[in-house]
């Protein structure tokens, strides 16, 4: 019981920087934009919440920088895509490659070093509910928001009327230039947010998650929320669904290798990818609906006059 | 004119003075190492390495330490500068280095290689390894002390030889200082670096109610961390992590690269170089426990480091028989005990050890 205890509460921690990333990636791609920088804004974010984090002593401060550093970095790439309309594939690894580079640059002098982490909050009442409790309720300020952005993203995206417009500019956006939206600066704000939104997942992951800075330490998670938008055929909740899993399924398989169940380790190591593939694959087995979620002109550039 | 003479004739005693003194030109070494140099940890241990070459030769050698040298052509590229540039000497730090230094040093009559942890031999080559299981037996045996749930968890990397030994060593200290212990908890990685997943594994098995973790070769300092804010006692190789667990570091295998270098750098200025494989440890000064702490007495302290000096001394090999594999068939006869081959070479789990070793 207290494994599984253990696991569906762990989960949601080990999902934040998934979720979080993949959720800003999700906005930019409904915009049209491919954005492949993830994992470079991740990093970037890491080492700057960490060094803010490391100096003042302040996690809100600390995932304010990383927000910062991962939406100034997305600017850039903006501009490479919206203004000089560059190819948005090689952009984005370009633009990957330098905050990976960077994060390095500026961790130099704080490999291996820790930070305090940030105390769990114990929801009053609801904490003392027998298993559901301790799930749930006892969580950090993170993950909370995580799960408020969650349903705020996916109420924008289909409920509201910037959220539609936001839609149709990654669907066609002549026509919707020619109805009188402003496609570029819409992408725009879409390409930041995404990148406020990796920022804030690469700090959770270097000040909260594992308060300790390692070259690296982002280890390929930008790369798995990318992952996540397109498995999780561009729906926001089946994307956080499926990065809970993804973090689900890795604490569990670290459990059963501890209690000594008889699995070759190498295929436990495996398994939150293949699980979550080939749960997300299942749900979204039916075409027409990928087809129906995927934004038509995504990693098209588009230009007004033409 | 008779100044212009004199200055000239100044100038030139003092130019032959320089070329004389190029005679005592320092030993050139050649020093990489893998990762960022940070205070602890494997790097951190090498560069302290070359810190005590500096303090031991003074002036008589020059270093040139290259550290978070990426592991593929970028490292090959260095050491093939640094071989024509005509260094004496190349220190690697890591595994991967091993195959182009064993090529550069057969192809540079006047370059000698030490590597450090590998298993390739040639001429003017030779490889370190710390006998980091001793040390893990003397904190094996911190750990059966400090438990009382009598249940330990390791984190390892990769089932390779050396893990096993380190593993084993450890698990065998433990039963003999506790032989109440539970067949230990083991979680594989399967990465040498995923600090979320180091400090996921220190929870899990705090959940399941190990209070001593060892983690084995950590990419980082996560689960010391991890240890210290959950309130279990943590064990780690490498280097002393008491800093980041002040109340819950118990035991760590200090690395001192020192000593056995400053003997291959001497034999190299002497033109002595010897092509050995040197498996060192508590006898050569290369590694000890270190930062005994937690709720371990004085007198269980000293339990142990009467231990080390049994192993400095010795006459103590944690492989000595009896030993069962896993599922308890007689591995080392009573009274036998294994040679260094064996130990590097090791392929199974002792008795008293809950995991699954891919065949």
């Amino acid at each position: 019981m207290s494994v599984i205890v253990f696991v569906l509460s762990g989960a949601f921690a080990m999902c934040v920087p998934f979720a979080l990333a993949a959720l800003g990636e999700l906005v930019a791609e409904k915009s049209g934009v491919l954005n492949l920088s993830v994992e470079g804004m991740m990093a970037l974010s890491a080492v700057m919440g960490f060094m803010v984090v490391a100096g003042t002593g302040s996690h809100v401060l600390g995932l304010g920088a990383g927000m910062i550093a991962g939406a100034g970095l997305s600017v850039i790439f903006a501009a490479l895509v919206l203004l000089f309309r560059a190819n948005q594939v090689a952009a984005g690894l370009a633009v990957g490659i330098l905050g990976m580079g960077l994060s390095n640059l500026l961790g130099r002098s704080y490999e291996g070093s820790s930070v305090t982490a940030l105390a769990k909050i114990r929801v009053p009442v609801l904490s003392e509910i027998p298993v559901i409790g301790p799930i749930l309720f006892v969580q950090d300020i993170v993950v909370y928001l995580t799960v408020v952005l969650v349903i705020v993203i996916a109420w924008f995206l289909y409920h509201t009327k910037p959220g539609l417009r936001l839609r149709v500019i990654g669907e066609n956006p002549e026509t919707a230039y020619a109805l009188g939206m402003h496609p570029v600066a819409v992408r725009l704000a879409c390409v930041a947010f995404g990148g406020m939104m990796a920022g804030l997942a690469g700090a959770y992951a270097s000040t909260i998650l594992t308060p300790v800075w390692a070259q690296n330490m982002i280890a390929g998670r930008g790369w798995v929320a990318v992952a996540l938008v397109v498995f999780g055929t561009w729906r926001p909740i089946r994307i956080a669904l499926g990065a809970y899993l993804f973090g689900a399924v890795g604490l569990a398989s670290l459990s059963l290798q501890s209690l000594g169940v008889g699995v070759p380790s190498q295929v436990m190591s495996a398994s939150p990818y293949l699980l979550t593939i080939i749960v997300l694959v299942v749900i979204s087995a039916n075409s027409l609906r990928i087809r129906l979620n995927a934004p038509m002109a995504l990693g098209q550039n588009f230009s007004p006059h033409g | 004119m008779h100044k212009w003479t004199s200055r000239i004739l100044t100038t030139l005693a003092l130019s032959v003075s320089i070329t004389g003194t190029a005679f005592a030109e320092p030993f050139k070494i050649g020093y990489l190492l893998p990762n960022p140099v940070s205070e602890i940890g494997w790097s951190s241990e090498l560069a302290a390495g070359g810190r005590a070459l500096e303090e031991h030769f003074g002036d008589k050698v020059e270093l040139q330490m290259i550290e978070n040298l990426g592991e593929g052509p970028d490292s090959a590229r260095v050491m093939n500068k640094m071989a024509a540039d005509g260094v004496g000497m190349l220190i690697l730090g890591s595994f991967a280095y091993q195959q182009e230094g064993v090529k550069l040093a057969a192809r540079y009559p006047d370059l000698k290689v030490v590597h450090i942890g590998g298993y390739l031999q040639g001429p003017n080559f030779s490889t370190l390894t710390p006998r980091h299981y001793e040390a893990a037996y003397l904190c094996g045996m911190a750990s059966g002390m400090a438990t009382e749930t009598n249940s330990l968890g390791v984190i390892a990397a990769f089932p390779l030889p050396e893990v096993l030994n380190i593993m084993n060593a450890y698990v065998l200290g433990a039963q003999r200082s506790n032989p109440d212990i539970e067949p230990v908890k083991v979680i594989w990685l399967n990465s040498w670096f995923d600090p979320a997943n180091e400090k996921a594994s220190t929870e899990s098995f705090a959940s399941q109610s190990v209070d001593v973790v060892f983690s084995l070769f950590p990419g980082t300092p996560a689960p010391v961390v991890a240890a210290e804010e959950l309130g279990i006692y943590v064990t780690v190789t490498h280097s002393d992590n008491s800093r980041f667990a002040p109340n819950r570091h118990l035991c760590a295998g200090q690395l001192h690269f020192g000593p056995t270098l400053i003997t291959k750098v001497q034999e190299a200025m002497d033109g002595a170089f010897q092509e050995n494989d040197i498996f060192a440890g508590v006898q050569d000064g290369t590694i000890e426990a270190a930062g005994l702490g937690g709720p371990l007495t004085q007198a269980q302290k000293d339990e142990i480091l009467a231990v080390q000096e049994e192993m400095r001394a010795g006459t103590f090999n944690p492989f000595t028989g009896p030993i069962a594999a896993m599922d308890g068939a007689e591995m080392i006869a009573a009274g036998a005990a294994l040679d260094d081959g064996a130990i590097k070479g090791m392929n199974f789990l002792v008795q008293g050890i809950n995991t699954n070793l891919p065949k």
